[in-house]
């Protein structure tokens, strides 16, 4: 039985830990290396120290791209949880019980499918559709439908609101999965606890903030990761819908969104690397606090 | 007589309660009902507006997408915007590409995956925790702090502007993803499974090929079509990577979509197109889509 472990072993991890070495880990090693460097993506490599890092340190669209990510990193997970927690709840728990059987609203599968289809959209569709949905004119949707004597909005061509639309879009898009993410952590909750605190006079708010919430609080750290990560990137949606890419006047740059131009429109490789190497560890940063900060006791289901 | 009559209903009511008292109910109320549904139904529309109106905006003719005052339905449908997609320069040949590099890239994962599933649910050895860290840091990071050095990567093996260069970095992207679901599913079959055909005789690679990959069919299934939807929806890498005949639909669509500025009937049309793969393979797997999620990430 102990026989011959081992080369099973080197056998099924050596391909995809050389993939990853060679794709994430030098990839990164190297990205780090340009990040001291004034290089352009031509020509050749000169090194400058930290000097990139001083002059995003003195850039002020750097910090205005700080804060629109800080501003999705707070709003997305919160408005997404909450909105998910609340349907998965009525998914599976909000309907009538016969019988004694928690069972969801009427219709809850037509439901799930419905949530789970912007999911299925690319972004570069949903940044597509959606940059219908906000024309800034007669013919976009959203304008259309208001009564003709309004003046039509502006949406993504407002400096005050056009990084709410962006907030907007990507919660349209990643709620399905959270719906159908929370679906399943609640499928696994016991129907007994359910009942027994139904029995003791529990009403619907009891049993969500008292039995669902405790009992999913896992799942729902996991999803506040996933959707910070989501928040520290966002760059299809900005690249693809934003006026004048980041515009109206720096409205809606993010950090990702500098990555890219840096690299490919302004040729500052060097600065560009800088960012990512920032932006790397703000995301493990993130991660770790947000595990770490959100423990609690688990509970067994 | 006189005084039984309007008693009747009332004991009727009691009993009725009485009959309700014996299921549970949680102070439900008919309001409540009410009110969960009509949250349900508006926030449905709000979900399937967007995409109601892509396929308004595609069966309609060109005058009647720029109408001032759009219409809910197209007033003389046409597949004319379809057609012209199909046509547009590149649309069938990055359809082309994007199948060949989604295929290779899912099949890749499938295989890489399963065997790097196996060998963190079966074998205790050192530097599998390193291996699980790993592999959920890497889906911690935005790729896109490594588009240059990947660039230069591939440059340096002359895998830029190629399918395969493309494929491969797909691979490592799904891969994540597939490992860890893969071992959620590895792990749920029980050991003792194993143990009975060693000792009936298997050696250990033929407890692998004939006991645990038919077993976690299911898992395989659901992992290949979160990397296909994956690997099809991306453009970002493609786009950096390959020049314009060597994309896929995505890339096109956004190529078009700034080339061609107003052309919406089209390109909602070609975005339909676009996704018709996704949600055939979404409509097949969708009753199992719960446990392809969570496999992995719930029981953690």
């Amino acid at each position: 039985m102990r026989h011959g472990k081992y080369p099973f072993i080197i056998g099924f991890l050596v391909v995809p830990v050389a993939l990853y070495c060679t794709f994430v880990v030098a990839a990164y090693i190297q990205s780090f290396q340009l990040a001291m460097t004034s290089w352009s993506g031509f020509g050749a490599i000169k090194y400058i120290g930290f000097e990139n890092f001083q002059k995003l340190w003195n850039d002020d669209l750097f910090w205005k791209s700080l804060r629109h990510n800080l501003f999705l990193l707070i709003l997305l997970p919160i408005v997404t949880i909450a909105i998910a927690l609340v349907f998965a709840f009525l998914l599976n728990v909000g309907g009538s019980q016969r019988g004694g059987v928690t069972r969801g609203v009427r219709g809850s599968k037509a439901y799930r499918i419905i949530f789970f289809f912007p999911q299925l959209l690319a972004l570069a569709i949903v940044a597509v559709i959606f940059g219908r949905v906000f024309g800034p004119d007669k013919s976009g949707m959203l304008n259309g439908l208001f009564p003709d004597s309004w003046s039509p909005w502006l949406f993504m061509a407002d400096e005050r609101w056009a990084m709410t639309c962006i907030l907007v879009v990507l919660i349209w898009q990643a709620i399905g999965f959270y719906v159908v993410l929370f679906s399943a952590g609640m499928g696994s909750i016991s129907s007994d606890i359910y009942e027994a605190a139904a029995l003791d006079g529990a009403s619907r708010f009891t049993l969500f903030f008292r039995i669902t919430i405790p009992l999913l609080w896992g799942t729902i750290q996991v999803a506040w990761v996933y959707l910070g990560i989501a928040a520290f990137d966002a760059f299809a949606i900005v690249n693809i819908m934003t006026v004048d890419r980041g515009g109206p006047n720096g409205a809606t740059s993010v950090l990702s969104l500098m990555i890219y131009r840096n690299t490919f429109e302004f040729s500052q490789v060097g600065y560009a690397s800088a960012i990512g190497v920032v932006l790397f560890f703000l995301t493990l940063t993130f991660a770790a606090l947000t595990l770490r900060v959100t423990r609690r006791e688990s509970i067994e289901a | 007589m006189v005084a039984t009559t309007p008693g009747a209903p009332a004991v009727r009511t009691r009993s009725r309660r009485r009959v309700d008292e014996g299921v549970i109910t949680v102070g439900r109320s008919r309001a409540a009902t009410i009110a969960a549904n009509t949250t349900g139904i508006v926030f449905s529309i709000l979900m399937l507006f967007p995409i109601y109106w892509v396929l308004n905006t595609a069966f309609k003719p060109a005058d009647e997408v720029l109408a001032l005052t759009p219409t809910f339905w197209p007033k003389h449908p046409t597949f004319d915007n379809f057609l012209s997609a199909v046509k547009a320069p590149l649309f069938l040949q990055d359809m082309l590409n994007g199948l060949i590099i989604t295929l290779l890239a899912v099949a890749g994962s499938l295989v890489v995956g399963f065997l790097a599933a196996l060998a963190i649910a079966r074998f205790k050895f050192y530097g599998r925790r390193g291996i699980i860290l790993v592999i959920l840091a890497v889906q911690l990071v935005p790729f896109i702090a490594l588009l240059i050095p990947l660039f230069l990567m591939l440059q340096s093996v002359s895998l830029t502007n190629s399918l395969i260069g493309v494929s491969i970095t797909y691979l490592v992207l799904i891969l994540p993803y597939t490992v860890w679901t893969l071992r959620g599913f590895i792990s749920g079959i029980p050991r003792e499974l194993d143990e009975a055909a060693l000792i009936d005789g298997c050696s250990r690679g033929q407890v692998f090929w004939r006991i645990i990959l038919p077993l976690t069919g299911p898992g395989l299934v659901a992992t290949s079509v979160f990397g296909f939807i994956q690997a099809w929806n991306e453009f970002i890498i493609i786009n950096t990577l390959n020049s314009p005949e060597k994309q896929n639909l995505m890339a096109w669509l956004l190529q078009n979509q700034t080339t061609r500025g107003t052309a919406w009937g089209p390109l909602m049309a070609g975005a339909i197109i676009t996704s018709i793969p996704v949600v055939i393979f979404f409509l097949i797997i969708q009753r199992n889509i719960a446990t392809g999620l969570t496999a992995g990430a719930v029981k953690g």
